[in-house]
C-alpha cells in the first residue's frame, strides 16, 4: 500500500514536471535588449514591434542602445538591476553572464523545442553550452570573415586566385609593383585590416594568410590549455607578418586602422586584399567601391591551403533570471522566431509592405526607410545564414551566396573558451599586452625572439592564473 | 545673545535676499551635479561588477591593494606615471606658451591684425577631439601625410609613423594639445593685461626702458597673480586627461600613452568592474588634491599668501 502511494506520488511529480516544461503561459509582453543588428528607430523599429504584436498579441518592449555602446549598457542593466527578460549576447559576454548564474538554463526547453529537429548543424548549438548547459539560442550562424581581393586586378595581371601562401604573397607583390590601374607602388595598399590582433573574439579572425595555424589566444593542445603566443607556431606567424610589413605588403597604418578606416581604404580603390565579413558584406563592398572604381570586382577567395577562415560562435538570445516566465518566453519568442513560418518571416524579412513584398510567390526587399536609395537587407536576422532549415521563398544575390559558399567550404568553428569570472577580468589586460607585442614585433621594434620573451615575462602572472583556472576545469 | 545673532543673521539675509535667490540655481546645480555624485566614491570600497546581482559588497581597501601591489599593479603604475608626466608637462607648456602668446598679442599695434590672430588661434578649441585626431592622423600619416611628403621632398628616405612611434608619440601628443588649446588659454591673460595702467609704461618709457624691459619689469609682475591662480585652478583638473589620449593612442604606444582615466575606462566601463574603476578614479582625484595643496603651500611660503 505504502509502495503504491510512493509510486503514485512519484508519477504525479513527473507529470507536474512535464506540465511545467511543456505547458507554458503566454506572456503579455517581453522585455528585449538588442544591439544595432535589430533595425534602428529611424529604419522601422516600431514597424517590427507592431508586426510582432499583430502576429502574437504580445508587446515587445525594447531596450535598444546604440550599437557601439551595447555591451556597456548591458553591463549597466545587469549591475543596476534593470535587467531585461531576453538579451542578445555574444562571445565572452554570454559566457560571463552564464558563468555568473544570471541566465536561465534553456537546455530542457531547447531539447523539447519544435525547431531543434530543423537545426542544420547541431554542433554549433552544442558549442554554446557552458558546463553542459545551454543558456542562449542562436537565431543565425556566427558567420566570419573571408579574404576579398580585387578580381579585376587579378584578371588584368593574368593571375589566378592564390591557393597557398607563396602565391598569396606573389599576388600582393603584383598588385603593388605591376598595378593594373596604374597606381605607383607607394599608392597601393596590398592588404589592409583593422589591426594586427582583432579587438574582439576571435583575435586572429583577420590576416588569416599570415597567422595560418597560429592563434594568439588561449588554445587547447593535447587536452591542456596553453597560451597560443607561447606555442612554436607563433614565431613563424609573426615572422611572416614582419617580413610582409617590411616589404610594404601590409598596410603601413594597420595599427591605427579601425574597421571603418580599413573599409574606407578599400572603397578608395587602393587596396588589393581585405579580409572582411562573408555574405551580405560582399554586396555592400561591391556597391561602395563602384562609385570610385566602376571596374572594380570584389572577389572572395577560398582560404589558402595553410589556413582556414574562422566561424565565430553565434550570438544568442538568452533569457535572464529576471524573467518570471522563461518557459513562456521561450515558447512564444524563441520558438516563434525559428518557426520556419510566419514568425521567422517576421524576424528575417520584417513586415510585408514595409520591409518586403511578395512577387510571384518570391520575397523581394523594399527600399529602406532611412535611405530609400538602398534596399533593406534584413529585419533582425540574416536571410542567408539561419540556424534552421526553412523555405524562406527568397533568393539571395550571387555575390552573397558565392562568398558564403566559399567561406563555408573553408572555415573552422571557433569555440568559446571556458574562462571563469575571475579569469575574464584579466583577459582584457592580457589581450592588450598581446596586441602591443605583436605590433612591436611586426613593426620591427623588437625581434621575434625578444618580443615573445618580453611578452612571456610581462604576462606570466596573468597566464599563471588564467591557465590554472582553465586547466582545473573538468 | 544667541537671539541677537539670529536676528542679525535674519537681517543680513533679508537685506541680501535678491543675491541669495540669484545664487540659488548655482547652489542647486553644484549640489546635484558635483556633490551628490560624490556618494559614488563608496563604490571604490566595494566589489561591484556587472555580474553582482546583489549589488555592491563592501570589501574595504581590497581594490586599492589590487591596484598598488596586486595583479593590476603594473598597468596601474605605468598609467599613473604617464598621467603625471603628460599632465604636468602639458600644464607647464600651456602656462608658458599662453603667457608668451598673450604678451606677443599685447604688443601688436594693429587691432585688426590682433583680432584676426586671436580668432585663428581660438578656433581649434571648438573642435572635438575626434575631429582633431582625424586631422592629425591624416597629416602625420606615413603613407601620404603632409609632413612625411614634405620630409620626402627634402630627401628623407623612410617615412615616420609618428603616432605609432614611442619616441615621437609624446611630443606629438603635447604639440597637438598646445595647437588646440593654447589660443584659448591666452584669454584670461589678455584680460589681465588690460588692467595694467598705461601710466606705468609711460613712466618706464621716460626712464628709458625699452619694450622688452617694460615687459619684464611691468607686465610680467602684474600677471604673476593671474598666472598662479590659473595654474592652481588648472592643476586641480590636470589629471583628467582622457579624450585627447583615448583618440590618439594605439597598441604600439600603450606604454607611453595609457593614463589613469583610460585605464579606469577600460576597467570600469568596458569590463564592467565598477568598484575597481571607481577606485582608480578616486585615487586620481586624491592625487589632484595633493597637487593643488602642495602647490598652494609652496606659493604661501614664497609669497606669504594662499590663493585657495
Amino acid at each position: 500500500m505504502t509502495r503504491n502511494r510512493f509510486v503514485a506520488a512519484f508519477v504525479l511529480v513527473l507529470m507536474l514536471s512535464a506540465v511545467s516544461v511543456f505547458a507554458q503561459t503566454k506572456p503579455k509582453s517581453i522585455k528585449l535588449m538588442v544591439d544595432g543588428t535589430f533595425q534602428v528607430k529611424e529604419n522601422g523599429e516600431q514597424v517590427l514591434v507592431d508586426g510582432f504584436k499583430a502576429l502574437t498579441g504580445m508587446d515587445l518592449i525594447l531596450n535598444h542602445p546604440i550599437h557601439n555602446e551595447y555591451y556597456t549598457k548591458v553591463d549597466l542593466a545587469f549591475a543596476t538591476g534593470d535587467v531585461p527578460e531576453v538579451v542578445l549576447l555574444g562571445g565572452n559576454y554570454y559566457l560571463k553572464y552564464a558563468q555568473a548564474g544570471l541566465l536561465a538554463d534553456l537546455t530542457k526547453y531547447y531539447d523539447a523545442s519544435s525547431f531543434k529537429k530543423n537545426i542544420k548543424d547541431p554542433s554549433l548549438v552544442e558549442a554554446l553550452k557552458v558546463n553542459g548547459k545551454l543558456y542562449g539560442i542562436p537565431f543565425e550562424r556566427g558567420n566570419g570573415t573571408i579574404t576579398y581581393v580585387r578580381g579585376d586586378w587579378l584578371e588584368k595581371l593574368g593571375m589566378k586566385a592564390p591557393t597557398n601562401y607563396a602565391e598569396f604573397l606573389d599576388m600582393l607583390r603584383a598588385f603593388k609593383n605591376k598595378n593594373p590601374d596604374g597606381l605607383t607602388p607607394d599608392q597601393v595598399i596590398p592588404i589592409t585590416a583593422a589591426g594586427l590582433v582583432n579587438s574582439e573574439y576571435p583575435l586572429d579572425i583577420y590576416l588569416r594568410e599570415f597567422y595560418q595555424d597560429a592563434n594568439p589566444d588561449f588554445v587547447k593542445v593535447g587536452g591542456k590549455w596553453v597560451d597560443g603566443m607561447t606555442l612554436a607556431n607563433m614565431a613563424p606567424a609573426l615572422d611572416r607578418m614582419r617580413s610582409a610589413y617590411a616589404e610594404g605588403l601590409i598596410d603601413k597604418e594597420i595599427i591605427t586602422n579601425k574597421t571603418s578606416t580599413a573599409r574606407d581604404k578599400w572603397n578608395s580603390g587602393k587596396v588589393g586584399a581585405f579580409n572582411y565579413w562573408a555574405g551580405q558584406w560582399n554586396e555592400n563592398l561591391q556597391k561602395s567601391i563602384a562609385p570610385n572604381v566602376p571596374q572594380a570586382k570584389v572577389t572572395p577567395i577560398l582560404a589558402i591551403k595553410e589556413t582556414k577562415y574562422i566561424e565565430r560562435p553565434s550570438t544568442v538570445y538568452a533569457i535572464t533570471k529576471a524573467a518570471k516566465n522563461p518557459a513562456g518566453i521561450f515558447k512564444y519568442f524563441h520558438e516563434f522566431v525559428l518557426d520556419g513560418a510566419k514568425g521567422q518571416t517576421w524576424a528575417t524579412f520584417g513586415t510585408e509592405g514595409v520591409f518586403h513584398k511578395v512577387v510571384d510567390g518570391k520575397l523581394q526587399w523594399m527600399p529602406s526607410i532611412q535611405d530609400p536609395k538602398k534596399a533593406f537587407t534584413k529585419a533582425i536576422i540574416s536571410a542567408e545564414i539561419p540556424m534552421n532549415k526553412w523555405n524562406s521563398r527568397y533568393t539571395s544575390s550571387d555575390l552573397i551566396t558565392n562568398s558564403l559558399a566559399l567561406f563555408q567550404a573553408s572555415n573552422k568553428a571557433y569555440g568559446l573558451i571556458p574562462f571563469s569570472e575571475e579569469a575574464l577580468e584579466l583577459v582584457p589586460d592580457i589581450n592588450q599586452i598581446r596586441t602591443k607585442y605583436v605590433a612591436k614585433i611586426v613593426f620591427g621594434d623588437l625581434t621575434v625572439a625578444d618580443g615573445l620573451a618580453a611578452y612571456a615575462k610581462e604576462t606570466s602572472k596573468y597566464s599563471r592564473i588564467i591557465l590554472k583556472e582553465l586547466n582545473s576545469q573538468k | 545673545m544667541a537671539l541677537k545673532t539670529y536676528r542679525d543673521l535674519g537681517k543680513k539675509l533679508s537685506n541680501d535676499l535678491v543675491y541669495y535667490i540669484m545664487f540659488l540655481p548655482v547652489l542647486v546645480f553644484a549640489l546635484v551635479f558635483s556633490y551628490a555624485p560624490m556618494a559614488g566614491v563608496f563604490l571604490s570600497f566595494t566589489k561591484f561588477k556587472s555580474t553582482s546581482p546583489d549589488g555592491p559588497e563592501f570589501i574595504g581597501f581590497d581594490n586599492f591593494e589590487n591596484l598598488f601591489v596586486g595583479i593590476k599593479s603594473d598597468l596601474f603604475w605605468t598609467s599613473f606615471g604617464n598621467t603625471i608626466f603628460l599632465s604636468l608637462t602639458n600644464l607647464i607648456l600651456a602656462t608658458v606658451l599662453s603667457v608668451v602668446i598673450a604678451l606677443l598679442l599685447n604688443e601688436l599695434v594693429s587691432r585688426k591684425g590682433r583680432s584676426f590672430i586671436q580668432t585663428v588661434i581660438y578656433l581649434p578649441h571648438f573642435m572635438s577631439w575626434v575631429v582633431v585626431a582625424s586631422i592629425f592622423t591624416i597629416v602625420l600619416s606615413p603613407s601620404d601625410g603632409l609632413i612625411n611628403n614634405i620630409m620626402k621632398f627634402f630627401g628623407a628616405k623612410d617615412p615616420i609613423y609618428f603616432l605609432a612611434d614611442e619616441d615621437w608619440w609624446t611630443p606629438i601628443y603635447l604639440f597637438i594639445n598646445r595647437w588646440k588649446e593654447t589660443g584659448w588659454g591666452t584669454i584670461i591673460y589678455l584680460a589681465a593685461l588690460t588692467t595694467i595702467s598705461p601710466e606705468q609704461y609711460e613712466a618706464a618709457e621716460v626712464d628709458g626702458a625699452g619694450r622688452f624691459r617694460q615687459m619684464l619689469v611691468i607686465t610680467l609682475p602684474a600677471l604673476y597673480t593671474t598666472i598662479f591662480i590659473v595654474f592652481i585652478l588648472n592643476l586641480g583638473k590636470v589629471l583628467n586627461i582622457f579624450e585627447s589620449v583615448f583618440v590618439l593612442q594605439n597598441p604600439l604606444v600603450y606604454d607611453k600613452s595609457d593614463v589613469l582615466t583610460t585605464f579606469a575606462y577600460r576597467v570600469g566601463v568596458k569590463d564592467g568592474n565598477y568598484g575597481l574603476g571607481t577606485a582608480i578614479d578616486l585615487f586620481k582625484s586624491f592625487m589632484g588634491l595633493v597637487l593643488v595643496l602642495t602647490t598652494d603651500a609652496i606659493n604661501r611660503r614664497i609669497r606669504g599668501s594662499s590663493v585657495l
